[in-house]
């Protein structure tokens, strides 16, 4: 309450505050909306108004939407996707950006500036020769296609964030090291590493997100509904319980847990990363 | 310890997915029947006598792995179609359909990249006519021409469904049901206003303005995924124009600026300008736009049979339709028809099940269950026309009362133009004052269709 | 920095990831720019036809109408998010109470994936039993509430809205961090010189805050030119093309129509505009770079 007093000296701040509050509020307005519906009927809505009483409180929906909706599958294809795309591109990345960060050579500046500029590019401008490549390497209609696509495009991303912080290191451990006799893959995995864990964790978090909340590629490079991640699933979801609302935001709510939890637990890491290339 | 906790992690998870996608097929036993040669003592002499004996011996072979795609994703043929796969599974257990079901309209923009896969589904459903007369063009569908032979389909099916399946003397397609078009209404709400089911155009408007002065609404669609208009335009073009000049358009030979096609928006424009279509209908899928129709609130619903699949049974009771209505006397009547069925992809790793799979598909018993439980209408002659419940009855008679079948607006015309022409349709739809628009809408159109059929 | 021992080692590093790069991302990039010059279908082999697909995309009353949606997403997204995001990081920025669960509830539209946030801002959008039209008839403003997703002026609109909802938060995050950076001595001295807020804020925060507000421009401009996912699921860029942007014209061209020759060249005219900010963004990387 200290913090309180403190802040509210003069009219004007009441005023930011009432103005931020609405605000906040309308901005939570769709998350809200979105579990009232989960809880309800969709006769329920229809016919006594979404702003009603509700006549019957139910977790119906949910069970629906796990069961015959499918998320019992699509939410741990998801994971089957992002998990292993997470790990490779982190793993391929850090290797990258050590190199680039901490070794001066003709080709660098032009290799990262290739990986910057990839970070931006419209990813449409990949969509069909992605896909026929995909299939070319028989790899379409299995995880393995999507996840080698996310860990490729991904990499541009990480290796930008990691090879930023990669500078930051302090080069005399690395030359105590190398004066040691280590072996330059030493030095990244036992010293380099461990130091850019924070840089990690940001991008890590981040790029679970990004990967998770896929959909596009999702829908280009998948066929089988067996194997489709939930953001896919939620839009087929769409067409299979067409006038079930209550349905499709109880399946909607479900698919977002994952990256919810993540954002909740780790909020920190999450903010770190996406203010870790922004400002110096 | 942070990274090893998530390098453990990470390798739990690829080792999970390793082994979800090796995942092996089922193994089965089967009862062979052997011959053998035993030595039999008969009276006193050593005999060899060749002997028959059934032996069960366990031969672990793998079952044929069957790949079926459907777009089958409404509620009751959902159902329907995963009892047929059932079926043939339990009368052929070699058989292991891998059946996945999508969304109608996903499906039917996902089927070129299914077909082009270096491993296409084996089976697909499909809808006849110029739609897989594209695929068959293109080298996508195999040849099934001994399926319908040795099936003996070629005495069996009406000359039009054999007609519609085949290219060139030889048969692609499986149609296995089809089924009419109509204007379905609510009884009780026609009895309680004393309203008779129309037959003339002006009839019709009478009723519209009938539902309309007591707050009912007329006609019910929902056009957000664009093609319940495809229906209006069919029918509007086939009563006022003839359904020769409509397929004619389809095909391409005649023109969209043609003032025979003006004629159709104008009679549309009046329906619209007059309020008897359901207010923001492009908001609504067609489904959606079907709570008006089951509480009562709207009177009609310009629709395929299969409307039925998505109602109540308490409405499906009170249901009936009537043809379109005549808007002209003369011209002769052609009517909606649209024909669903099944092909194999050309590039099929598995023929001989996919051929099994058809086979079953297009045999009296899936036929059968399909008319029972979904109340369509079969191609197979053999299928028994008494047990036909009296939907099924009066819809045979419609059609069969018509002088020419039409498969559909986007099912009769090449894929594109039905595309580019659907948004026209939606366009007029949102503003049909606008007759300025229309006239550079259709200059596009047309140009478009010539493009298309190459005739420039 | 190392001199190179072994010149050959950086590259073992790089040989992978970058192997992978140029045959996921910057192969079918080149592979696209091929694409626009055929008629492919996605069936039949690729034939040349020279720019005849730039002729036809000239003609192309929906490739304007889908430009025109993305020039009208750009806008919005440039200057609505940008203005909410830096208020919201200046109000935040100071110790207020609850400060968590504020900034919290603007980012976390972020974290949803977009197909969630289509589908229930598509429920709230919903004529009859949606929230804001119930709300709009209940409180009396309004007879009927509109389609908004059906309406053809307002189907764009309504999904802008969503995007903004979801952007606002990103923005604020990325202000704040660079409201974090900036010196307090700064601000304090130009206090002391007696500037008022205004001022201060005029003539030494915007300017210390440039290099982030370039960031933001940048990813508002291409994430607004790359927007698909929003509007595939809300209206497919219905009714009749009223909302369609190009990212999903071209996949419908693509996927739908099968004219995959004409959807690269509308891809390629998409990575040409893009390209610009490309630069930019390349341009202020590269400030930061030759600044350490």
């Amino acid at each position: 309450m200290k913090n309180a007093r403190a802040y509210f000296n003069s009219p004007w701040r009441v005023l930011i505050f009432i103005v931020l509050l609405v605000m906040t509020l309308l901005w939570l307005v769709p998350i809200l909306t979105g579990l009232i519906t989960s809880i309800r009927t969709f006769n329920d809505i229809l016919y006594r108004g979404f702003i009603s009483w509700p006549e019957e409180v139910t977790l119906r929906n949910f069970r629906t939407a796990w069961e015959r909706g499918g998320l019992s599958h699509y939410l741990p294809n998801s994971f089957i996707i992002t998990l292993p795309s997470l790990f490779l591109t982190l793993l391929f990345s850090s290797l990258g950006a050590y190199a680039l960060a901490r070794f001066k050579f003709k080709a660098n500046r032009v290799i990262f500036f290739t990986f910057v500029g990839g970070m931006m590019l419209p990813f449409q401008v990949l969509m069909l020769p992605v896909f026929k490549l995909t299939d070319f390497l028989g790899l379409y209609d299995t995880y393995w296609g999507l996840i080698f696509f996310h860990t490729a495009f991904q990499l541009g991303f990480c290796t930008f964030m990691l090879r930023n912080y990669m500078r930051t290191v302090p080069g005399e451990i690395l030359e105590a090291a190398r004066i040691d006799g280590c072996s330059e893959v030493r030095i990244w995995w036992r010293i380099m590493l461990p130091l850019t864990l924070p840089a990690i964790a940001a991008v890590a978090t981040l790029e679970f997100t990004w990967i998770f909340n896929d959909y596009l590629w999702a829908i280009i490079l998948l066929r089988s509904d067996r194997l489709k991640p939930i953001t896919a699933g939620l839009a087929s979801l769409q067409g299979q319980f067409v006038t079930d609302w209550p349905v499709i935001v109880a399946g909607a709510l479900v698919g977002t847990l994952p990256t919810l939890l993540v954002f909740l637990f780790l909020q920190r890491y999450f903010i770190e990363g996406l203010t870790l290339g922004a400002t110096k | 310890m942070y990274r090893k906790k998530i390098f453990i992690l990470i390798a739990v998870v690829m080792l999970f997915s390793l082994i979800l996608s090796a995942c092996e097929p089922e193994r089965i036993v089967e009862t062979v029947v052997e011959t053998v040669i035993e030595t039999v003592v008969v009276e006193g002499e050593t005999v060899e006598v060749v002997v028959e004996r059934e032996v069960e011996v366990e031969v672990l072979r793998d079952k044929e792995v069957l790949i079926y795609n459907s777009y089958a994703s409404d509620p009751a043929p959902r159902e329907a179609d995963a009892e047929i796969v059932e079926m043939f599974m339990d009368e052929f257990p070699q058989y292991d359909v891998i059946h996945s079901t999508i969304f109608h309209e996903d499906f039917k923009q996902a089927i070129r990249a299914y077909l082009t896969a270096s491993t296409p589904p084996d089976v697909l459903t499909w809808f006849a006519g110029e739609r897989a007369r594209f695929f068959i063009d293109n080298d996508q569908i195999m040849d099934i021409s001994d399926v319908w032979e040795s099936e003996g389909w070629l005495e069996d099916y009406p000359a039009g469904f054999r007609a519609l399946s085949s290219v060139g003397g030889n048969q692609y397609f499986l149609p296995t049901s089809w089924y009419w078009w109509a204007v379905y209404y609510r009884v009780s709400v026609f009895e309680d206003l004393g309203i008779e089911p129309p037959t003339t155009w002006d009839e019709f408007i009478e009723v519209c303005e009938t539902l309309k002065a007591n707050d009912i609404i007329p006609i019910t669609i929902g056009t957000k995924y664009r093609w319940t208009t495809g229906a209006w335009f069919d029918y509007l073009n086939m009563r006022i124009n003839g359904p020769e000049f409509h397929i004619d358009l389809m095909l391409g030979k005649e023109s969209y600026e043609d003032e025979r096609v003006l004629a159709v928006f104008d009679a549309w424009r009046d329906l619209l300008e007059n309020d008897y279509f359901l207010e923001d209908a492009a908001a609504y899928s067609w489904s959606e736009a079907l709570e008006p129709f089951i509480t009562g609130e709207a009177g009609m619903y310009l629709m395929g049979d299969f409307i039925r699949d998505s109602l109540p049974p308490d409405v499906i009771d009170d249901l009936d339709f009537f043809r379109f209505p005549i808007m002209d006397p003369n011209v002769p009547i052609g009517e909606d028809a649209p024909t669903d069925g099944y092909f194999i992809a050309a590039n099929s790793q598995n023929p001989e099940a996919a051929k099994a799979f058809l086979a079953y598909l297009g045999s009296v018993e899936a036929q059968t269950y399909n008319a029972e439980k979904l109340g369509r209408l079969p191609t197979h002659t053999g299928v028994d026309r008494s047990m036909f419940n009296e939907a099924q009855q009066k819809g045979l008679a419609l059609i069969d009362g018509a002088d020419y079948v039409a498969q559909f607006y986007d099912r009769d015309t090449r894929p594109e133009v039905a595309d580019m022409g659907m948004n026209v349709f939606m366009e007029f739809w949102d503003n049909p004052g606008d007759t300025a628009r229309l006239t550079q809408l259709l200059a596009e159109l047309d140009a478009y269709r010539i493009e298309v059929f190459g005739l420039e | 920095m190392v001199r190179l021992r072994r010149n050959f080692l950086p590259f073992l590093f790089l040989a992978i990831p970058i192997l992978i790069y140029i045959v996921w991302v910057i192969g079918p990039m080149f592979y696209t720019f091929y694409l626009s010059l055929t008629n492919w279908d996605g069936l039949t082999t690729p034939t040349f036809i020279g720019f005849r697909n730039y002729q036809r995309l000239f003609n192309d009353s929906v490739f304007f109408l889908s430009l025109t949606n993305n020039m009208k997403w750009l806008v919005s997204f440039v200057t609505i998010p940008v203005v909410l995001g830096l208020g919201l990081a200046m109000i935040l920025n100071r110790a207020i109470p609850g400060e968590k669960i504020f900034k919290m509830s603007f980012y976390l539209p972020m974290v949803l994936a977009m197909v969630v946030s289509g589908l229930i801002w598509g429920w709230m959008y919903h004529p009859r039993g949606g929230l804001i039209n119930n709300v709009l008839v209940g409180i009396g403003l309004l007879e009927r509430g509109p389609g908004w997703l059906s309406d053809r002026s307002l189907a764009l609109w309504s999904i802008i809205i969503v995007a903004i909802w979801r952007q606002v938060g990103y923005v604020m995050v990325l202000y704040l961090a660079g409201l974090k950076s900036i010196n307090p001595e700064f601000l304090e001295a130009a206090k002391i010189d007696g500037a008022n807020d205004w001022k201060v804020f005029q003539k030494v925060l915007m300017p210390l805050l440039m290099p982030v507000t370039v960031i933001v421009l940048v990813i508002s401009v291409i994430d607004s030119l790359r927007a698909f996912d929003l509007v595939s699921v809300m209206t497919r860029g219905g009714p009749a093309n009223a909302s369609s942007v190009l990212a999903n014209y071209l996949y419908i061209q693509a996927f739908n129509n099968y004219r995959m020759g004409y959807a690269a060249a509308i891809a390629v005219i998409l990575f040409l505009i893009s390209l610009v900010f490309i630069f930019i963004y390349l341009w202020q990387v590269m400030k930061n770079e030759l600044e350490y």
